[in-house]
């Protein structure tokens, strides 16, 4: 998460004109996008490479069993996928399209892979925004508190929840949660983003909880953020977990720092020591973790998409794999990559802007 | 601070703008008003849809849309897949099943209140060939000729008893032609109408599409021309697609009002306000023994395939898999003309499987038994089907190396016969018993299996003798003495007949398994 050392002044011997120097915030964002970008190639790569080098043929797993056996049928087939070419003319070709934003189409929806991926996208997004803001939220408080009182009952408490939403398998909690909280208490409503008896909302963003404020559809808001409520809840419960313990040892570390003793002894309010002083300096090393937990909760909510019918990428990217739908597999590798890059290079801005040390280093 | 207070109550007070133009302008989302609300019915199903288009569609999930949105020109009643009615036509065959006739009803409409003509008929079918797509192969050898307006005319080459049971696959619905056309439709790969497809339908059936996404939801409305006998009671239909244990769950609560999905498991206890139909799916799975020697010296032995034969215990299989199960007495699954009964299935006797061993000479060596892990037909699990099948042949003395692989890579050595044992199983492609001629030798299934077309004299004369065809009570005849030569000398055990077990609440009537559609949503109805 650290750049290279920023270039020196020219020296050319003779007085030059020069242009004004950029911000240091300025000339590191631009590092940090370049690198981004140079690992995107990166990722393509990989993607395409470990996709292919899967043991099995697209047209066993795409064509039914019947199909499989007509020669015409699986020659229309690989020629219509472009897999009748060599690899690497598979990988250029798959490269150029990329460039004009075409992820190739899907072998399994027949769709090409980036209007699905625009379609899942915005469902997997809709429970993992939810879900990180409250586990930032809980986290940070429960990490801090925890921190505080080290070694009292109420961090070993602490301890024992966090460690309990980090070991519970998350799609065993969903079907509990789901058993009780649809089935046994109907408090919560069945699978799926809406109710079938609404409609979906015009699609603008594809968060249907934004699209149907959007709309003027009161009902349909109120029906889709309850349909948020458990998905959003079992993915909350891990993360918290996460976050509560990086954040406890977090703020432990920043306690015993010289500046944060001067100013308790100094006399300034808890609160204040707290916010400005002790969760500010904690601040990057929390930071990296929920970058982490951000990208993790994109990619990695196959079984809680699954157990709620929840058609988001996590879904999207199990039934690809399944079927050897390798645009797919590749469309969904890519924007996980990209997810992930795009996260890190927020938090590496952020860093930036909480750290002046990181962006003149 | 009052820089601060001053942002918040900016916050605030646009918070409150935004909400008061929201509520001001706010309309419901609903899709019925509170009367007619009770005719939506919702169906959980585990998606395994691809398209929507008939031309392309050979998927479960499909044919139980398609089934709603497009008629077929024969259909079958209910659940009974072994006789074929007519559909939106009435059929005359040849003696030789070699010309089918169909003549229009005239009595059916497609949704847009225009007729159905033999031009449609043409269409429909010859674009089924001519896309390539998955279901091309169901009329391969067909040539499909117009006689006058209301008469088409079906002929093949060599006989063909199944034709009529394969014209009632809803892949080979009708389509309005001049409204496919006019999307991009052709009767060549260069159609490029599913998308149009994909989101209208453009058939006769007793539903519209009027939704369609492929990971999530498919709603249909009914259709208002639509003339057939089965009027549906729902006039709107959400199929969602959820997972097995999420099905239970939702039609316990009250969520679905039908669960497509539920294993033998799953199903057992459900009670109360939730019916429960089991019947027997038409999915038989199988063991195959590699006749090649090439691939493997022992399990191309006729004695050792003998031995696996009376080795395996299938009552102890049957019970393992749970309600609706049943042994399969042969490959052809028991709904379909042709059966075996259950007295005709293989037995267990260890001691004949010991004897058989010994003649083999099998020396104690591994044998690879290869299957699908991440296959679960019916509930299910292949895995555990096979580390049974392993303890079972390791009673006996025969020394079993599991080989687990997914099913996308695992196809690949099934499909070209090198697994020295396979766990498959065999959907049907259509309700007739000549689908089940793959098992012979030197065709697709037999040919898995290492079994040449010069393998077995005997198992091929019979086999040749089923396909010319016959009355039904021939046909029935001759597949059952070729099932009962391939039980005793063929290279394949069947072992199970999964339950298919649907859900419904009580107040919901008409819930009827068939073996092509799943269900009939239009036949649905309500107490």
């Amino acid at each position: 998460m650290t750049s290279s050392p920023a270039s020196g002044a020219v020296r050319t011997g003779k007085p030059a004109r020069t242009a004004p120097a950029a911000h240091p915030f300025v000339r590191y964002a631009v590092r940090r996008v370049i690198t981004s970008i140079l690992l995107v190639i990166g990722v393509t790569l990989v993607t395409f490479v470990l996709t292919n080098l899967v043991p099995g043929d697209p047209v066993a797993a795409a064509l039914g069993q019947r199909a499989a056996e007509d020669p015409t049928i699986v020659a229309h087939f690989r020629a219509e996928y472009g897999l009748d070419k060599p690899l690497v003319l598979q990988y250029f070709t798959y490269l150029g399209n990329l460039v004009h934003g075409n992820l190739g189409v899907s072998t399994t929806t027949h769709n090409p892979v980036a209007s699905d991926l625009a379609k899942a996208l915005p469902a997997t997004l809709e429970i993992a925004i939810g879900a990180i803001v409250l586990s930032v939220i809980i986290g940070v408080v429960l990490g801090t508190v925890a921190a505080y009182r080290r070694g009292k009952v109420s961090d070993h408490v602490l301890r024992v929840v966090s460690l309990a939403g980090l070991s519970v398998p998350t799609f065993w909690l969903a079907l509990v949660l789901y058993y009780v909280f649809y089935f046994k208490l109907h408090i919560a409503p069945g699978s799926g983003r809406l109710s079938s008896d609404f409609n979906t909302p015009h699609t603008v963003t594809g968060l249907y909880t934004i699209d149907a404020l959007l709309a003027g559809q009161l009902d349909t808001f109120f029906d889709a953020l309850s349909h948020l409520f458990l998905p959003v809840l079992v993915l909350t419960l891990y993360t918290v977990g996460l976050l509560t313990r990086f954040v406890r040892t977090a703020v432990l570390e920043i306690l015993d720092q010289d500046y944060v003793r001067a100013a308790r002894a100094k006399g300034l309010p808890t609160r204040t020591v707290v916010w400005s002083y002790v969760l500010r300096g904690a601040s990057i090393p929390v930071l990296t973790v929920v970058g982490l937990a951000f990208g993790s909760l994109l990619s990695g909510t196959v079984l809680v998409e699954s157990i709620f019918s929840w058609p988001g990428i996590g879904s999207y990217a199990y039934q690809a794999a399944s079927h050897l739908d390798l645009p797919g597999v590749m469309g969904v590798g890519l924007l996980i990559g990209v997810m992930y890059l795009l996260v890190n290079l927020i938090v590496d801005l952020l860093y930036g802007i909480l750290d002046p040390r990181v962006r003149i280093a | 601070m009052v820089y601060r207070s001053a942002k918040t109550r900016i916050a605030i007070g646009s918070a409150v703008v935004a909400l008061a133009l929201v509520v001001t302008g706010c309309s419901s989302g609903k899709t019925t008003g509170s009367n007619s609300a009770a005719k939506t019915i919702t169906i959980d199903k585990a998606f395994d849809l691809k398209t929507a288009d008939p031309g392309r569609m050979y998927e479960p999930t499909g044919e139980l849309v398609d089934k709603a949105l497009y008629e077929t020109l024969l259909t079958f009643k209910g659940g009974d897949v072994s006789k074929v009615v007519p559909g939106l036509a009435t059929l005359t065959q040849s003696a030789d099943a070699k010309t089918f006739t169909l003549t229009l009803t005239g009595t059916h409409k497609f949704s847009d209140g225009s007729a159905i003509t033999a031009d449609d008929v043409v269409f429909s079918l010859d674009r089924v060939i001519g896309v390539k797509g998955n279901p091309s192969f169901l009329l391969d050898g067909v040539t499909v000729t117009k006689q006058d307006a209301k008469t088409v005319v079906l002929t093949t080459k060599t006989a063909t008893p199944a034709l009529p049971a394969i014209l009632a696959n809803p892949a080979l619905g009708i389509l309005n032609s001049k409204v496919v056309k006019a999307h991009g439709g052709t009767t060549t790969d260069k159609d490029a109408a599913e998308k149009y497809l994909n989101t209208h339908s453009a058939g006769s059936g007793p539903y519209i599409l009027s939704s369609l996404n492929l990971a999530s939801q498919v709603v249909l409305t009914a259709n208002k021309n639509y003339d057939g006998s089965d009027k549906p009671t729902y006039t709107r239909v959400v199929i969602q697609n959820v997972e097995g244990p999420t099905q239970k769950i939702n039609v316990q609560g009250g969520s679905a009002d039908v669960a497509l999905d539920l294993s033998g498991t799953q199903a057992t206890g459900l009670s109360g306000s939730v019916n429960v139909t089991s019947d027997p799916s038409a999915n038989v799975i199988f063991l195959l023994l590699n006749q090649n020697p090439k691939i493997s010296k022992i399990t191309s032995n006729p004695s050792f395939v003998k031995a696996v034969k009376e080795a395996i215990d299938y009552s102890d299989l049957v019970s393992i898999a749970g309600k609706g199960t049943s042994q399969a007495p042969g490959v052809v699954p028991s709904m379909f003309l042709g059966a075996l009964g259950a007295s005709d299935a293989l037995k267990t006797d260890a001691t004949a499987a010991k004897a058989d061993l010994a003649k083999s000479g099998y020396k104690g060596q591994s044998v690879t038994l290869n299957f699908p892990s991440d296959i679960t037909l019916n509930g299910i699990e292949f895995p555990t089907i096979a580390q049974r099948i392993q303890s079972q042949l390791k009673a006996v003395g025969i020394t079993i190396n599991l080989a687990p692989a997914p099913v996308a890579t695992e196809l690949d050595a099934y499909r070209n016969g090198t697994e020295n044992i396979g766990l498959w199983y065999w959907g049907p492609d259509y309700p007739d018993p000549s689908d089940y001629l793959v098992f012979t030798p030197g065709n697709v299934v037999g040919l898995r299996a290492g079994w040449s077309a010069t393998a077995d004299a005997g198992i091929s004369s019979l086999a040749a003798a089923a396909t010319v065809g016959g009355t039904d009570t021939e046909r029935a005849a001759q597949f059952e003495a070729l099932q009962k030569a391939l039980n005793t000398s063929g290279p394949f055990i069947p072992l199970l007949q999964p339950g298919n077990n649907i859900a419904a609440k009580s107040t919901v009537t008409g819930v009827v398994y068939n073996s092509v559609w799943t269900i009939d949503i239009a036949a649905l109805g309500k107490k």
